[in-house]
């Protein structure tokens, strides 16, 4: 209780209450340490899983796609809660907790690409 | 933000617990001599109203009393003190509070609510903090209950109480997954409900009645699949408001009237 | 005058000349005879209201926002006041005042929620329900009831009805009065508001009161049928369920309906509607207000025809084999025929013909992509004159003093229409501002049944010579009027001599402008369009009338949605390759070798201009049934195949180039005014067709003509019911 962060929001601060980091650096940190912890993972989930057609290479794609998505994120209990999220997620991931379709679920391989243009979106019925 | 600084801030020097007259204590004995004296009176009013549950005006008073005496005894964390549907004690409280009062609560020995019942979250998304976390508490000693209500937003974590209560591990980790309130020093955050790989907190009030991705099963790649979530039919939408709706005003006026009447009842606000 | 109130009955209208009492308090404000008395100050709940004199302690009550429950009291008709339910305390009166009778005094004290007020309404409700039977769970009207919702409000919650044995309610039978309105009697609680409706707004007097007191019935006197065009009307101001839709009895609860505001294209008034959907279909259309149109009218026609947009329905795209059959095919597969079918084609020997209910924005698509593939043979199946200044001018085709002119004219004449038919609302506006402002109506044509009293000056073309020479008798009822209006009938213009027909009353209309000395803004000549596209495309540019086509017969015919017949497979070449786009299968795909789906009106976005020149625009209600898709978008893929691709992909490029081509397209609500009536009149002169012979009638002649005029209608089970209904009464 005694760790606030102040808040800069429209012209007024705010004192809110810390989840983990203190600071960016620490926040970044973090995130570093997460991707670093997948990143070493991937291979294993890869051979425990089973997963046809995936290779450690394409996990490592799809892991820095999934971090880049929110690289946009600058608040850092944001970060934080992103953070915590990815944990909660990669230790689901490495106790065998899953199954294969959890993980093939981020490859999206059975979704269908939305027609972007207008003949093929008028066949489609839009 | 301000006038709820000033609420914690009122700190009125030690707190007397040693103060007995407003403890459960002496309702606890109260509460059955006055049911059996007050049955018989209230059988003429309960044919009149048969579905309105009778309150009984002692353990009212009781309750607001008792109310009234943890504000007294934890004025830097309670906000107010209500008495809900007649007989039901509500202490809502500042979110930093909740190890504070809770512990307050199991231990102090006018309360003794050592039976945890429940945790559980309330989704208010006009509010600027949009959730509400309530705990129910019971006293065995007592045969009283309480309920314990604080507010925190998506952000903001609310300390875990599975200190002091074992059973809140597993309400808070449902708490966590439905709406995403992090409970800090929780020893064991994570999921409970939902789908691993599942995303979003479902209990949320801007979470889709359908959600985000639906489940199948698919032959060609032989595995469960999930994708977005696709409509096949309309959701059934009413329209309740009439099409020549002549008479606004009057059915405002009733409504408010019917919603202002329990509110008359039972406020034991602390100043 | 203005003091007097109008009360029920309502026996003719030279008794009554006062509007001011019938319309609503706003109105009566600014009407010119009580504008110099001085207004009458009362109180309502002790807040004062200053109005004035003649205006009903009802109406003064809602001046100040105080609504007054009422069954019998209607904006739009005469006083009743049977009902009784709107009754207040007035102080120092001995008994409680009914409201919407009463006219204000000055320093009237009303109340209008005291305690002798309340119980008063509580005791009428009582007595109505006393002998309102309870069958609300089976009652069409549950929900949109105003019986029960103020029953809820203003009701006892507590019965003191003890007939246990169901001796006392009183029972009656139910009338037949045709296939659209449903009566249930017994439900009735005599509010006399159809009674009014048929005799005032409607004008056909066949619903009247029979005995007194608990006997007293509505009905129809004798059993018949009740014949109005208006008719549904009296389901819409019914307060209880005695007057429900035959067609939608038991189909859907009002609280499960989705509405979406749209637009009417059953004629070309562009009545502004709203549409009633459930579970993907449209289960019922109502009006909704709008004051400069259909106030808060719809003709059946609008109303019931929606039946017909589930059936005939072109649901898949269909080429024509071998064995010329058409067989549905996939999109691809119609669009590479018609490419097959244009290629080698010269841009010349296409032509496209647009029917009555196509919208802007496929008019403008269609027009671009044949224009790119360098035709110009683009018309509309209405024939409009194209002699003179013919289309070039807007003012020759608009009906420019816009149907709430009507209100302010002194004298109609119609030329050659049947606006009880062609266009109901504009006619009850005609019957409105006869009843109440001392109208004069001419009409040359057949002598028909217009619901008002008419000059009839004749059917012959030679009227029409003098009228525009100026020796004709009603000249001189003309030139006694500053506020004359014209009305030519699209109809008429269709003939061989339409030009010439218009060239007279273009020549009339401006000698009256010119003559009367009438305000500038005043507009004389109006031509009454029949379809709701017409206005539209003829801004667009497209050619009025389908000689084009004739005179150059195409290789490659597009239709866009015309099912007319004015272009049949006899007077196209044998191997003219003809493709059909619209909503039903009716004539135009009968005769098409490909078929495109396109959507009806209440399922695509689209802009209708009508024929006053207000550009509105319908809602999406319902998505296109099977493949079909909307029209602009079918139109733009189809350039796509044919390499042709036109630069817009979604409907706001598509609306930014309709504004590019007419900005008033797309300024939707407004009327855009034409000017040009000097100039058009001059150009009429250079006329060199002469005036035919044969009489000017119009081709709605009865009821029956008036329910099917359109591919929705004739393809709609409740306008077939109408008109075998019709002639079945006919026969009798």
């Amino acid at each position: 209780m005694a760790s606030r962060l102040i808040r800069q929001s429209q012209g007024a601060t705010k004192i809110v209450k810390q989840i983990l980091s203190t600071d960016k650096a620490e926040a970044r940190r973090r995130v570093l340490n997460l991707y670093k912890a997948w990143y070493r993972q991937i291979p294993y989930v890869v051979l425990n899983y089973e997963i046809p057609g995936v290779t450690v290479k394409d996990g490592r794609v799809k892991l820095r796609e999934m971090f880049m998505k929110n690289k946009h994120v600058t608040d850092l209990r944001a970060i934080d809660f992103l953070v915590i999220r990815g944990q909660m997620e990669l230790v689901e991931t490495v106790n065998i907790w899953k199954q294969k379709n959890h993980i093939m679920t981020w490859f999206k391989d059975t979704w269908n690409p939305k027609p972007a243009d207008f003949l093929s979106k008028f066949y489609e019925g839009n | 933000m301000a006038a709820l600084r000033r609420l914690i801030g009122f700190v009125p020097g030690m707190v007397q617990c040693a103060r007995q007259g407003a403890g459960l204590h002496r309702a606890a004995i109260a509460v059955p001599l006055m049911n059996g004296l007050l049955s018989r009176n209230l059988t003429t009013s309960a044919e009149n109203k048969p579905t309105v549950r009778p309150v009984n005006p002692l353990v009212q008073k009781t309750l607001r009393d008792f109310g009234n005496y943890i504000g007294e005894c934890l004025p830097k964390f309670v906000q107010k003190v209500q008495v809900t549907t007649g007989d039901e004690l509500e202490v809502l409280i500042h979110p930093d509070g909740v190890l504070p009062v809770l512990t307050f609560l199991r231990d102090h020995t006018n309360a003794q609510f050592t039976n945890f019942i429940d945790v559980c979250g309330v989704d208010m998304p006009t509010r600027e903090c949009r959730f509400e976390v309530v705990y129910n508490l019971l006293s065995l000693r007592y045969n009283s209950r309480i309920r314990v209500k604080t507010y925190t937003d998506e952000l903001t974590p609310i300390d875990s109480c599975s200190d002091i209560y074992k059973g809140a591990i597993w309400f808070e980790r449902e708490i966590w997954d439905m709406y995403g309130v992090f409970f800090s020093n929780h020893p064991d955050l994570r999921r409970i409900l939902t789908d691993y790989g599942f995303e979003g907190h479902p209990f949320r009030k801007d979470f889709p009645l359908t959600g985000y991705i639906e489940m199948r099963y698919d032959d060609e790649v032989k595995r469960v699949v999930a994708e977005p979530v696709e409509f096949t039919q309309e959701f059934r939408k009413f329209e309740y408001s009439t099409p020549w709706e002549m008479f606004p005003a009057y059915n405002q006026k009733a409504q408010e009237a019917a919603e202002a009447a329990p509110e008359e009842k039972g406020e034991g606000e602390k100043k | 005058m203005a003091t007097l109130l109008k009360i029920w009955p309502l026996m003719g209208r030279r008794i009554l000349g006062n509007p001011a009492a019938c319309l609503a308090c706003k109105s009566a404000r600014t009407a010119s005879g009580s504008s110099d008395q001085p207004e009458v100050e009362l109180f309502v709940n002790d807040i004062p209201v200053s109005v004035p004199p003649g205006t009903t302690v009802l109406q003064a009550c809602a001046e100040v926002g105080v609504q007054i429950p009422r069954f019998c009291y209607h904006d739009r008709l005469s006083i009743a006041g049977n009902c009784r339910m709107c009754l207040v305390e007035v102080e120092k009166s001995a008994k409680p005042v009914a409201s919407c009778a009463m006219p204000v005094m000055k320093g009237m004290r009303v109340k209008t929620d005291s305690e002798i007020a309340r119980k008063a309404r509580e005791g009428v409700m009582e007595f109505l329900l006393m002998n309102h039977p309870l069958d609300c769970p089976i009652c069409d009207q549950g929900g949109e009831c105003d019986l029960q919702d103020q029953s809820m409000v203003f009701g006892s919650d507590r019965s003191r009805f003890v007939d246990m044995d169901h001796e006392g309610k009183r029972a009656v039978e139910d009338k037949d009065i045709g296939p659209l309105v449903k009566t249930i009697m017994t439900r009735c609680i005599q509010c006399t508001r159809c009674v009014r409706f048929a005799n005032e707004i409607a004008g056909v007097e066949e619903i009247g009161t029979t005995g007194r007191g608990s006997d007293m019935q509505i009905g129809t006197y004798v059993e018949k049928l009740f014949g109005s065009e208006l008719s549904g009307n009296i389901i819409d101001i019914c307060p209880v369920g005695a007057l429900t839709s035959k067609p939608y009895a038991f189909t859907a609860r009002p609280w499960e309906n989705r509405k979406t505001e749209s637009i009417d294209v059953m004629d070309a008034l562009g009545s502004n509607i709203i549409v009633a959907t459930r579970e993907g279909s449209v289960i019922r259309i109502l009006p909704r207000l709008h004051e400069d149109i259909n106030e808060e009218w719809l003709s059946d026609r609008s109303r019931f025809a929606y039946d017909g947009l589930k059936r005939q329905r072109l649901v898949s795209p269909m080429v024509k084999d071998a064995s010329g059959t058409l067989v549905s095919c996939e999109w691809e597969d119609a669009f590479f025929t018609i490419l097959d079918r244009l290629t080698g084609v010269t841009g010349s020997e296409i032509a496209a013909i647009a029917g009555g209910h196509a919208d802007a924005e496929s008019l403008i698509v269609l027009k671009d992509l044949l224009n790119r593939l360098g035709s110009e043979a683009l018309c509309t199946e209405e024939i409009f004159p194209m002699d003179a200044a013919g289309t070039d001018l807007r003012s020759n085709y608009l009906l420019n003093t816009q149907i709430s002119g009507i209100e302010e004219a002194e004298v109609v004449l119609l030329v050659g229409t049947n606006p009880r038919y062609e266009a109901p609302l504009l006619n009850a506006r005609i019957r409105k501002s006869w009843l109440h402002n001392d109208l004069t109506v001419g009409v040359i044509g057949p002598q028909l049944d217009l619901t008002y009293e008419y000059d009839h000056l004749g059917d012959s073309t030679k009227v029409l010579q003098e009228l525009a020479a100026g020796t004709h008798p009603f000249n001189k009822v003309l030139s006694s009027t500053k506020r004359a209006m014209i009305i030519v009938g699209s109809a008429v213009l269709q003939r061989a001599d339409g030009g010439a027909i218009h060239a007279a009353m273009s020549t009339l209309a401006q000698n009256h402008r010119v003559k009367s000395g009438c305000d500038e803004s005043w507009r004389v000549l109006n031509v009454l369009q029949r379809v709701a596209s017409q206005v539209a495309a003829l801004d667009l540019g497209y050619k009025a009338g389908v000689q084009v086509v004739r005179d150059n017969p195409p290789k490659v015919l597009y239709l866009l949605g015309a099912d007319e017949q004015t272009v049949t497979k006899a007077d196209l070449p044998s191997d003219c390759f003809v493709v059909y786009q619209g909503c039903h299968g009716d004539a135009g795909a009968s005769m098409a070798d490909v078929v495109l789906p396109g959507a009806a009106y209440t399922e695509k976005v689209g802009t209708y201009v009508n024929t006053e020149g207000r550009a509105q625009q319908t809602q999406v209600a319902v998505t296109p049934p099977g493949m079909a898709r909307e029209d602009w978008k079918i139109i733009r893929a189809l350039s796509e195949i044919v390499g042709q691709t036109l630069p817009y992909d979604n409907l706001n490029e598509v609306r930014r180039r309709l504004a590019q081509m007419s900005p008033n397209l797309t300024r939707y609500g407004d009327v855009e005014e034409a000017n040009y009536f000097k100039q058009a009149e001059e150009l009429a002169k250079s006329v060199k067709s002469s005036l035919a012979s044969d009489a000017l009638t119009p081709p709605q002649l009865s009821l029956k003509d008036f329910y099917m005029v359109d591919s929705i209608s004739r393809a709609s089970q409740t306008m077939a019911h109408c008109v075998a209904a019709v002639t079945k009464a006919e026969a009798k």
